[in-house]
């Protein structure tokens, strides 16, 4: 519509969003968590004079470094080239909205970096209460840098009174911003646990240190458990009621859910019973089962995360399909086609190559419009290649077309031509997490004849049979 | 196809800062990124032929570099997020469109810079203890890095040359358009300025690796040999002469050779002709400073080093400024980007100012005290 769409085949482009979004959260929320681990185990072994615990904890740095200053801030800087291809609308209101906010969490990065190199290169070469007072900077600028960015994110998710009063306090301070601040707080105080856990069991030869890290890690392990609960109560308390309804309604959400709570339950028992109770249990297997559960309790959360807000990016203000919701009853008048900066002039040209004798009959050259009532003139090739283009800028964005993610034609497979153009007309009213149709009436004809075209037929064998239904 | 048509004219949407606002941290961002970012640019490689065959203390310069390389990289990362979000800020009208056409080579630019940052990492773990531990696999990682950060420029020229080629849009969409979405495969291979850009922040970068072999040996390369101490200025300003010649060469080519009328009125046949000027006699200071700094006996001292490093980041920030200049002139017949409307949000950007300046003060503390535990000298790792 106001941008070109990216057509990533088969995927769709969010769906890359969502794959470069939680590679990179599993990382970053170490990079947060991690800072206050190594400050706290530094502080501890300076404390005890624990030399080789010291040593220990240098290796565990240099492993830290690589894995969040390499891998965690590259495919932070990811996310947001991402996220500008696949939803350029909602990542300009984003930015638009919160680019202080952005600039001051760069603040918060560019002290993150100083702080850990200097901390891990200078590392026996300061005071051990400047190396400690470096370590705590770290983690509180990582810290502060989590909050800021659940600021932006958690006002995709609900607003709150921002739609009202659009100010950057308002919008910041949002209905899900503590809840979410409180849930990844926790997320970073119990991933970091697993993955010190799985360092040390693969690091370390000597029990005395394993049995020290497994111990000393369980209680943030736990009370991030715990937070992450408060917060994930909180996140749902004050989730918009459309998407209370997506989480209860959506059968795969009903499974993650169910997934989430399950493995959430089984690491919280697993770490009592392991690194709490029983430290000694902490071999690479335990130590893999357990970070390879939190991993999935994580990547299942982010999606459901993400998943919720749907037909909205940025809820009740952009919509999936890159249009503002205020703009659809305009739209539904002048035409989808007619509406958008690219589809216009993709119909344009595609008219005057392909259709040189009904272009002057449909396209207005000297208003500069496009005449919808006349695009149903077109022969069922050039109603379905400009129902492709429909497809592309009001569907693409949650589904692929033949094969892929959430496929619209197998969905559809079967299905009869009124009730595609019923369904087409009603969107929003046959599925509340769908956006609202946005097109004119020749577009309804235009899309269903795409989505015909790439539906299959209904399977056989199925009882009745469309003979069985025919003869009825 | 009209380009115009293109370009969203349906809104206009407030802009949350002063214009010259936006223009200063572009610039100042994108001109401290541009020191760690020819340092990987052009130094990567040359470090890499050093080590495989340059002189003896060539090859010692190429270890410093590569073992200072991963904190590079790290920095020249951060401070690109200063430019790359002002832009999105001021220029999103053509910014969005420009990458989504390119889209897969953009998103290339993710993708590959992990395996050169990794490949940065195992080549200075291979380094370490005199380079005893140097594998083939490190070795390959060192060259690979060197290949893809010359890649990566490629990449960025290609998105940002295309954000203004705006004429270049409708054919480059009609080719690579399924059922009117991007595929996200289109170059800008065709557009005159793109190579030339490419190569001419090349010969920039050569000049930029050159002042800080002068600046590496004065600040923290004192441990090193009295003859590396001589011999850093005399190759830097060698290096610095072909950079500037490689530049000049890449810059003559880019201005008569791509500039338009448009860009050519405002930069050449009006008052900025002197910026003009300066951008182009502006490496002759540092060349001129490091010619002088070859006479030294002992080597770079610290002021000259400090003065020559200062004088290169003049040069990039003068180049930042002009093109910066160049840039709106070339979209000023589709995007008057100075022209928006602004309401700006004066109690964020208050926040993020405070918290700038005392974010410097937190640095400067932290580096302070790296300088005291290390008796008033930085020490390399």
């Amino acid at each position: 519509m106001h941008y070109p769409w990216w057509y990533v085949p088969h995927l769709t482009a969010p769906m890359l969003i969502a794959v470069v979004s939680v590679v990179h959260v599993l990382v970053a929320h170490y990079a947060v968590g991690g800072g206050f681990f190594l400050a706290m185990e530094v502080g501890h072994a300076y404390r005890t004079g624990d030399r080789d615990y010291l040593a220990y904890l240098k290796r565990h740095g240099r492993f830290f470094i690589l894995l969040t200053v390499v891998f965690g801030a590259i495919t932070g800087v990811g996310i947001w080239w991402t996220i500008g291809l696949a939803s350029p609308l909602a990542t300009e209101v984003l930015i638009r909205t919160f680019v202080f906010g952005w600039a001051t969490e760069w603040v918060f990065f560019v002290i993150e970096l100083t702080a850990a190199f200097i901390f891990y290169y200078y590392w026996g070469r300061l005071a051990e209460a400047t190396h400690l007072a470096i370590g705590w900077i770290y983690a509180l600028a990582a810290w502060i840098s989590l909050v800021l960015i659940t600021g932006i994110t958690a006002f995709m998710l609900n607003p709150g009174r921002w739609l009202q009063t659009p100010d950057f306090w308002v919008g910041f301070f949002n209905p899900q911003f503590v809840w979410q601040v409180i849930a990844r707080t926790g997320g970073a105080l119990l991933l970091s646990s697993l993955y010190v856990y799985l360092h040390a069991s693969l690091a370390l030869k000597e029990a005395r240190l394993r049995d020290l890290i497994a111990s000393r890690s369980a209680r943030p392990a736990l009370l991030g458990s715990v937070l992450i609960t408060i917060g994930g109560i909180g996140w749902y308390a004050f989730l918009p009621p459309s998407a209370k309804a997506v989480l209860a309604s959506a059968g795969v959400l009903n499974v993650l859910v169910g997934l989430i709570f399950a493995l959430t339950a089984i690491v919280f028992v697993l770490l009592y019973l392991g690194p709490y109770r029983n430290p000694g249990w902490l071999s690479p297997g335990f130590a893999g089962a357990l970070c390879l559960f939190g991993i999935a309790a994580f990547s299942t959360g982010e999606f459901i995360r993400e998943a919720v807000r749907k037909p909205y990016v940025i809820y009740n203000v952009v919509l999936g399909n890159q249009i503002f919701p205020q703009e659809i009853d305009g739209l539904r008048v002048r035409g989808y086609l007619e509406g958008g900066t690219w589809t216009k002039a993709y119909v344009k040209r595609f008219l005057k190559e392909q259709y040189p004798q009904l272009d002057p009959k449909i396209v207005d050259t000297e208003r500069d419009r496009i005449d919808e009532s006349h695009l149903l003139d077109l022969d069922p090739q050039g109603r379905i290649a400009l129902g492709h283009v429909v497809f592309q800028y009001h569907c693409n964005d949650c589904h692929a077309a033949r094969r892929g993610y959430s496929p619209a034609g197998p969905l559809l497979r079967g299905r009869p031509p009124e009730l595609t153009e019923a369904m087409i007309r009603h969107l929003d009213e046959a599925h509340f997490f769908m956006p609202r149709w946005a097109g004119t009436e020749p577009e309804v004809k235009l899309l269903a004849a795409y989505l015909r075209e790439i539906a299959p037929p209904r399977p056989e064998g199925l009882y009745p049979t469309k003979t069985v239904r025919e003869a009825d | 196809m009209d380009p115009q048509s293109l370009i969203d004219a349906t809104r206009f949407p407030a802009v949350p800062a002063p214009f010259w606002f936006i223009q200063f941290f572009k610039v100042l961002g994108f001109t401290l990124h541009a020191v760690p970012m020819n340092l990987w640019y052009a130094g990567v490689v040359l470090a890499m032929v050093l080590r495989a065959a340059g002189p003896e203390h060539g090859k010692r310069f190429a270890g410093r570099l590569m073992a200072q390389m991963p904190v590079v990289v790290a920095y020249g990362v951060n401070l690109g997020i200063v430019p790359l979000l002002f832009v999105q800020v001021a220029y999103f009208k053509v910014f969005y469109p420009a990458t989504i056409l390119t889209a897969w080579f953009w998103f290339a630019i993710v993708v590959l810079l992990i395996p050169a940052y990794y490949g940065v990492y195992a080549y200075a773990w291979g380094l370490r203890d005199g380079g005893r531990g140097m594998t083939p696999r490190k070795r390959v990682g060192g060259w690979l890095a060197a290949v893809l950060f010359v890649a990566l420029g490629l990449l960025f020229a290609n998105g940002f040359s295309l954000m203004t080629n705006v004429e270049a849009w409708p054919d480059l969409w009609w080719s690579t358009n399924v059922g009117g979405a991007a595929l996200g495969t289109a170059t800008n291979a065709g557009d005159p300025s793109l190579w030339p850009r490419w190569l001419m922040m090349f010969g920039l970068a050569l000049t930029t690796t050159a002042a800080w072999v002068v600046v590496d040996a004065a600040w923290f390369g004192r441990s090193e040999s009295p003859e590396y101490q001589r011999w850093a200025p005399e190759f830097a300003w060698k290096l610095y002469t072909a950079g500037l010649a490689w530049f000049a060469v890449a810059g003559t080519w880019y201005v008569l050779g791509t500039w338009s009328a448009d860009v050519w009125n405002v930069m050449v046949r009006g008052p900025l002709i002197v910026l003009t000027v300066l951008t182009a006699v502006a490496p002759g200071l540092p060349w001129l400073l490091l010619y002088r700094a070859r006479r030294s006996e002992t080597g770079p001292s610290r002021p000259a080093a400090s003065l020559i490093g200062l004088a290169q980041f003049g040069v990039l920030g003068i180049n930042a400024v002009s093109r910066q200049i160049v840039q709106n002139v070339e979209l000023l017949p589709h995007l008057d980007v100075a022209g928006q409307r602004t309401e700006v949000q004066w109690s964020p950007m208050a926040m993020f100012l405070l918290t700038f300046v005392a974010g410097l003060g937190l640095i400067a503390w932290m580096i302070g005290r790296v300088v005291a535990a290390s008796g008033g000298t930085t020490v390399q790792d």
